[in-house]
């Protein structure tokens, strides 16, 4: 799509200012340094509505004021922001605005901080003339459990209300009654429920809506602002901590516009409670939850490590660049073992990730707001990276992008979607096998109707997840080159356009997932993505390898197994087996109940470290609050967990630990602290972001290969350990059997799982999100339902092998047939534990008891 | 040169740039030298004399204690609604924000109905002051919108620790211990603070 702009002169207040055709005036007005107050006008929220009537303007040539948000400039216009005329409608609107606020400043949690106090004094005519009543409502109501609305204290600028109408697409807040009895508010009163719902009160410009969390918690003079970046997923949202005797009391959107568009979702907003919270570690221990000093931690830890003779091993997960490269450096360098990796599940050998982090295939967050056409595969932004979902649907929205969805689960973006594919779990690689052989020769399956709309598109977006497992990735970038005429594509016969592009985006599992391979958290790639000369072993691998004793010590930086990777049981089984186990965790995890030395992590609100987004922009976690109990930074005690192990990384503060991971990652070597600054910055943009490693050829002939049609068996992890398991299914099934996982009648249904957003320490340990909460739902296509006789809300217990989980049945009419979906991470009821890699089916049968 | 001579000289010139002539005393020698010698001293020392007859002042702190004005600047005190009895500050923090010696602190909480502590929705659940960082300067009652903090007249808050003088909501809320006379309407007592 192309963009031109002209450049128009407008003259406000005497200045020329060059603008931009189309720009709105207020716009315009802010470029030449002209103020003009407004309460209603927001660009983020869309078009304009000039509904506060605040920033009226005198025109030269139009008789009448006008609202200077919905005017876009003019060549040669002549506007005037002081003139007589202008003053007495901007002291008119302010008084007019303030008849019916109740003027509970000192009470009001915005006071200090409030646009319509900002905007009284400035612009307002300082004296009221009000003696009548003013309106009076019930205050303050909950609007949401976590947000609390004031309605006398609103001043009806829409702001809210087009949130939810334009930018979440929940369309749950309403303008309620007319005149002077309007207020917002949602239908029959019902809570308002939406996973970004918290961004209303970053935009409402009075305090007529609130956080509970923040009620009364402070005042803009007790505070400082901090800003940092929330690492709860991997949009790696930027935010700003706002801390009042060093503890955090409030998160708050901190724009950027490269990453988070100055959107937060809820998690990020109301997670902050966790931080303090009783399961909290914050000294470390040992076995048994004996407290010891650090000095003892590390010597024990050490001196446990070194007896093992290198049959040790390290999972990575919640941990920063700088973090990551110290344990790899602690594994590879003090403890000679190359067996560490930092995903759940086996990923894509190093020859993949080394062609998806090819600079060219790389798609930027901005690339979705211009792109043509966006693919959604194999991840629901809404449960695993909540902002990109926001991201996408305002590209639908605004610049009229298309949207085609292929995943295994109905995602949140459906109904944008232009086409929609549903594959069943575990063969999302054929499907993309199927897609990529439907765009690059016209194939006629399954995939046909997604290849359609993917058909003309100058600009293709993929977004996609980590979750899709190591031969569908390989699998995506087949399809990448399918798209992309300037990949190695011959035999392209039909219209897809000569300037065709297509950038991939992941969407990755764990936060810094990104940043942890390229830091050398990988079992076959060292920093950089360097090639190694002895692989290691893959997550599944180092838990097959403890089980039957090749491996004997564990190391586990903010990874919960237990919780957050298939097979609980088996995973279970192998930290039983191991005989030494050294954990990091934020919380007492059961995992963390197993380990011998554990040592307490720090959150991302006292956090210093660098963190990589999935399009590659390098971030800076900075510390905003006291770190609680005896935590140090994880850098410190990695550092000298490591010199006590004879290998001295000569880090000695966080700068020093910055510097060593640059220095072994060749395309970092140009970034510095300074030039990340508050917006980070994308290493394929600065100068050594060329020095990336090239794939093997090898693996590019094999995947071309596949492209044309050829079958090849599907390259897993680099190095498969006895009785490794791979994500590549048993059975080989035909590419085109999507909806024929299980004819019907079986008595099995194939079992998918998904990451509930709300599942996790972020509800469990949280005391405002408690409500939030998930229970164990098990989510069927009415035909099964039907078929197993069941009900919504009936207690089902579902089984696979000896392993059963207890389920509440819910009905969902966009699930295929043959296929139920269950939710991971859910204490006491984890879908986790049915996984074993492989397709899973399982079989489901009705409880009569009620589950507590 | 002499100063006229010297305005003379340059008199064309101050004229433009409107200087304003000083007023000064007699110069030096002759009657206004006598004047200067003695005149003033003798005024002085009249003022002496007259505080010599009237005999020592020594007012007998702490026993005897020096009244204060009306509006003296003393101890906080944190008042209540006569009637309710529920405390006029609402926690706004607004005392804090003038105070120009940061010794207010002020954590709010919400009223619960039923227990409810001040008028408004939210109460201060922590108010202190640092009386030993406290200037008095009175900034904090001038901006609190409540009337709920003013400055009493007690000026005897010496304490053995400086955590003693941190005073909390309860000390200040305290009917306070009117050790400190005031004086009455046009009442002109020696020595007054």
């Amino acid at each position: 799509m192309s963009h031109e702009k002209r450049e128009v002169t407008v003259t406000i207040d005497g200045r020329e200012v060059t603008a931009i055709e189309g720009e709105m005036l207020h716009d315009a007005a802010r470029k030449g340094d002209v103020e003009i107050p407004v309460f209603c006008y927001e660009p983020k929220l869309g078009a304009p509505v000039g509904a506060c009537r605040m920033c009226l303007v005198e025109i030269e040539g139009i008789p009448k004021l006008q609202t200077s948000c919905s005017t876009p400039v003019r060549d040669g216009m002549v506007v005037h922001t002081r003139t007589d005329q202008v003053k007495k409608a901007q002291n008119a609107v302010v008084e007019f605005l303030l008849v019916n606020h109740p003027l509970d400043c000192p009470v009001c949690d915005k006071g200090g901080e409030c646009p319509l106090q900002d905007i009284t004094q400035g612009w307002g005519p300082g004296k009221s003339r009000v003696i009548d009543e003013k309106r009076h409502f019930e205050k303050p109501i909950e609007l949401s459990p976590l947000v609390a609305i004031d309605r006398e204290r609103c001043i009806l600028c829409y702001r809210c209300v087009r949130f939810s109408q334009e930018v979440s697409e929940d369309a749950q807040l309403q303008l309620l009654e007319r005149g002077d009895r309007t207020y917002v508010g949602t239908f029959d009163d019902r809570p308002y429920v939406s996973p970004f719902h918290g961004n209303i009160t970053d935009l409402c410009p009075v305090g007529a809506l609130t956080n509970y969390t923040y009620r009364f918690r402070a005042r803009p003079w007790d505070i400082e602002q901090a800003g940092s970046v929330c690492t709860l997923c991997p949009s790696q949202c930027n935010v700003s901590f706002t801390v009042r005797d060093e503890k955090v009391k409030r998160v708050l959107a901190r724009e950027n516009p490269g990453v988070d568009d100055g959107w937060i979702c809820d998690r990020g907003r109301y997670g902050f409670e966790m931080f303090a919270a009783a399961e909290r570690v914050t000294e470390p221990r040992t076995k048994g939850g004996t407290k010891v000093s650090y000095e003892d931690a590390i010597a024990r830890a050490a001196a446990g490590l070194a007896a093992r003779d290198g049959k040790v091993a390290a999972i990575v997960g919640d941990a920063s660049n700088e973090e990551g490269f110290l344990v790899q450096g602690i594994v590879r360098g003090a403890l000679h073992s190359p067996h560490l990796d930092s995903r759940p599940a086996a990923g894509p050998g190093i020859d993949a990730i080394l062609d998806l982090a090819r600079p060219e295939l790389q798609a930027t967050v901005t690339d979705i707001d211009d792109a043509d056409v966006i693919l959604v595969l194999g991840t629901d932004p809404l449960q695993s990276s909540p902002i990109l979902d926001l991201r996408i649907r305002k590209a639908i929205r605004r610049s009229g992008a298309r949207l085609a969805v292929a995943t295994e689960r109905p995602t949140a973006l459906d109904g944008g979607a232009e086409a929609i594919a549903r594959y069943a779990p575990g063969q999302a690689s054929y499907f993309i096998g199927a897609l990529t052989a439907a765009v690059a020769s016209g194939a006629e399956n399954v995939a046909t109707p997604l290849a359609e709309s993917l058909r003309d598109a100058g600009k293709i977006v993929i977004v996609w997840g980590e979750r899709l497992g190591a031969s569908a990735t390989n699998e995506l970038l087949g399809l990448a080159r399918a798209l992309d005429v300037d990949g190695p594509k011959t035999g392209l016969s039909d219209g897809f356009s000569a300037h065709q592009q297509v950038g991939l985006l992941e969407v990755p599992e764990v936060a810094n997932a990104r940043g942890l391979r390229e830091a050398g958290v990988l079992p076959d790639a060292g920093p950089g993505l360097a090639a190694l000369a002895v692989n290691g072993y893959g997550t599944e691998a180092i838990r097959e390898a403890l089980i039957d004793r090749s491996l004997d010590g564990l190391i586990l930086v903010g990874v919960d197994p237990l919780r957050d990777f298939a097979d609980t049981s088996r995973w279970e089984e192998a930290i039983n087996a191991a005989s030494f186990v050294v954990c990091f965790s934020t919380f007492a995890t059961a995992t963390a109940a197993k380990a011998d030395v554990l040592f307490p992590l720090e959150t991302h609100a006292e956090k210093d470290g660098t963190v990589t987004h999935p399009d590659g922009r390098l971030q800076r976690v900075r510390p905003a609050a006291g770190r609680p109990g005896d935590i140090r930074p994880g850098w410190q005690t990695l550092a000298n967990l490591s010199l006590a192990l004879g290998h001295d990384t000569g880090v000695t503060s966080q700068p020093t630990a910055f510097a060593a991971l640059t220095a072994a990652v060749p395309f970092y070597a140009s970034i510095t602290e300074s030039n990340i600054g508050g917006r980070g910055i994308r290493w394929q943009e600065t100068e050594s972001g060329a020095s990336v490693p090239d794939a093997g050829i090898a693996s590019a002939d094999a995947r071309s290969r596949r492209v044309s049609g050829e079958s090849t068996p599907a390259s897993g992890t680099s190095t498969a350990a006895p009785g490794a398991a791979t994500d590549s299914p048993d059975t080989q099934r035909d590419s085109a059997s999507a909806e024929a996982v299980a004819a019907p009648g079986a008595p099995e249904l194939t079992l998918g799982t998904y990451r509930d957003l709300w599942a996790g320490p972020i509800t469990e340990l949280n005391p405002p999100l408690k409500f939030l909460k998930p229970s164990q739902r098990l989510e069927l296509s009415p035909e099964d339902a039907e078929r197993l006789e069941l009900a919504p809300g009936d207690p089902v217990r579902v089984s696979q092998g000896d392993k059963s989980i207890d389920a509440t049945v819910t009905v969902h009419e966009r699930i295929p047939a043959g296929v139920c979906f269950l939710a991971e991470g859910i204490a006491g009821a984890n879908a986790n534990a049915l996984l074993n890699g492989h397709q899973v089916n399982v079989q489901i049968e009705k409880r009569s008891e009620v589950p507590a | 040169m002499s100063e006229q001579s010297f305005y003379r000289q340059a008199g064309s010139y101050l004229d433009s740039i409107d200087v304003v002539e000083v007023q000064r005393g007699p110069e030096p020698g002759g009657l206004g030298g006598a004047y200067r010698a003695f005149g003033e001293t003798l005024r002085g020392l009249k003022t002496t004399m007259s505080r010599l007859i009237e005999g020592p002042l020594t007012i007998q702190y702490p026993e005897e204690k020096t009244p204060v004005y009306p509006r003296f600047r003393g101890r906080h005190k944190l008042h209540r609604f006569e009637d309710t009895g529920l405390e006029k500050c609402v926690g706004c923090s607004l005392c804090a924000a003038a105070c120009p010696a940061d010794c207010i602190r002020v954590v709010a909480a919400e009223n619960i109905p039923g227990e409810r502590v001040s008028s408004g929705e939210r109460y201060a659940a922590v108010y202190e002051i640092n009386l030993s960082r406290c200037i008095f300067c009175g900034y904090c009652e001038i901006a609190c919108p409540f009337d709920a903090i003013t400055m009493g007249h007690d000026y005897e808050m010496a304490d053995y620790d400086r955590t003693d003088l941190i005073f909390t909501k309860e000390m200040l809320l305290a009917e306070p211990i009117e050790r400190t006379p005031l004086k009455s309407e046009g009442e002109d007592v020696k020595g007054a603070l």
